[in-house]
């Protein structure tokens, strides 16, 4: 998928930049009275499917509150970390909020607004492995979603000698390691505290930080006026307490100090 | 946390299937119309649309069919070509399934000794008239086992539908492993299903090969 996303990304800046559809996204939306927020299904409790395989979670309720912001309708389309910035890029969405980190290869090709919820990635494993340091990850084996921030982060920080084992989605990440395929996992505080409370009888537990990186709302770029409208709500909804209490039902915490 | 009990995994995954044996319906009828006119088309024996059916063949087996989705959802979308996923998937699976179709069926149809459409030609039969009189009849036989072979394939293959958006077989199983953390069960019953689904094809072509076979 990444190589591909790499192949298509000029590709959709050329056509981008040709302006033919710059800054009207804020615009289309108001008249046609309905927003397309792209929204994870495989990441709870951001995003997660109930019994009636209707989504729900963290980034759901966002999506539908900038909806509400917006005096629009929210239409959710599901996404995978590997296709979520070519729906921005193609216009099939007007917004991500699906777990979106920014990066500096990210924002090359997409815009971000300011920080809507916390999230770190770190390593997890059985206490019976002791690792305290990166150097201790030498000659273990890792699971770790391909090109999520965890595996750029553990990337850089596995000495020669790690076995890093990549999967194509959160899913298989933690089927891999729960089926003892590897030692370790690297993924996201949600998933692993999901993981460990559904497998208690595993003992598995938090072994180093990979990286603190609150979520971003994803604009295409150029859409300066969305990203700004956005932006304004959640900036309010910072100070009004909206994303602290969101943060609190589905993070158990409040969202804290967000990065603007 | 939500609690799916077994009863909501099957279910949801039976409804979920509804889309993985739509699209492959679509695949089939598609794929099979198309590639029968590529064969026809190849069978006039023009040096030029031989060539370009011929890299017609080679452009989509020879690129994975996930990439091919892509294109056809995104690439398109970038060309200024709105499209919506059921337009993508139909467009992609029947052209992915019409290049294969209409190579295996080539292959059927070169087995035929040329003697045959010697013999035709020497009862002055047209070009349609050899084909429905002499060398298709026989092809057929042959490209049943092959076909259907593909046709399982392509099955197993509407899976990558997820990639555009589709909430079938596999990606939603993916998801209710995701809400469940019970990736053995899920899986299983998945795999159960797709079982279920590409079985029954297989032993129709049998007994196809059988029936056809018979009236030798």
């Amino acid at each position: 998928m990444k190589p591909l996303f790499r192949l298509l990304a000029p590709l959709a800046l050329a056509v981008l930049a040709s302006g033919a559809h710059a800054q009207a996204v804020l615009d289309d939306v108001m008249a046609k009275k309905v927003i397309v927020i792209a929204i994870p299904t495989d990441f709870p409790p951001y995003g997660f499917v109930g019994t009636d395989m209707a989504p729900k979670g963290l980034d759901i309720d966002m999506a539908t509150y900038i909806g509400d912001k917006l005096g629009v309708k929210t239409e959710l389309v599901p996404v995978t970390s590997a296709n979520r910035i070519a729906y921005l890029q193609t216009k099939k969405a007007d917004l991500v909020i699906s777990t979106l980190g920014k990066n500096p290869e990210r924002e090359k090709v997409i815009d971000f607004t300011v920080a809507y919820s916390p999230f770190f990635q770190a390593i997890f494993g059985p206490k019976t492995i002791t690792v305290k340091t990166p150097a201790d990850l030498a000659g273990k084996s890792i699971a770790v979603t391909r090109g999520a921030i965890e595996d750029q982060e553990l990337t850089k920080i596995a000495p020669p000698g790690t076995e890093i084992k990549r999967f194509e989605d959160n899913n298989a990440t933690v089927s891999a390691f729960l089926a003892g395929q590897t030692q370790l996992m690297a993924t996201g505080a949600s998933v692993a505290g999901n993981m460990m409370a559904r497998n208690p009888n595993f003992d598995a537990e938090y072994k180093i930080l990979l990286k603190d990186s609150p979520n971003f709302i994803g604009v295409a770029k150029g859409e300066d006026k969305l990203r700004t409208k956005v932006n304004d709500i959640l900036v309010a909804g910072k100070k009004s307490g909206d994303l602290d209490k969101l943060s609190q039902k589905w993070l158990g915490r409040p969202a804290g100090d967000l990065p603007q | 946390m939500v609690d799916f009990t077994l009863w909501d995994i099957l279910r949801n995954l039976l409804l979920a299937a509804r889309w993985t044996i739509t699209l492959s319906i679509v695949a089939f009828v598609g794929g099979g119309l198309v590639g029968l006119a590529l064969l026809f088309a190849r069978l006039r024996g023009h040096a030029v649309g031989d060539r370009l059916i011929a890299a017609y063949v080679q452009v989509f087996q020879g690129t994975p069919l996930l990439m091919q989705l892509f294109l056809a959802y995104f690439g398109l979308a970038l060309l200024g070509m709105p499209t919506t996923p059921w337009i993508a998937a139909a467009l992609a699976l029947t052209l992915y399934t019409s290049a294969y179709l209409t190579e295996i069926w080539r292959g059927c149809v070169a087995s035929i000794p040329k003697g045959q459409w010697e013999a035709a030609d020497s009862l002055a039969m047209s070009f349609s008239e050899k084909l429905r009189h002499v060398v298709l009849p026989q092809a057929l036989k042959i490209s049943v086992p092959p076909t259907v072979g593909f046709l399982v394939q392509v099955v197993k293959g509407t899976a990558l539908a997820s990639v555009i958006g589709f909430i079938e077989l596999t990606k939603a199983a993916t998801m209710i492993t995701n809400a469940t953390f019970r990736p053995f069960t899920v899986y299983g019953m998945v795999a159960l299903l797709y079982f279920c689904l590409c079985f029954p094809i297989s032993w129709w072509s049998h007994r196809l090969e059988r029936k056809l076979h018979a009236g030798r």
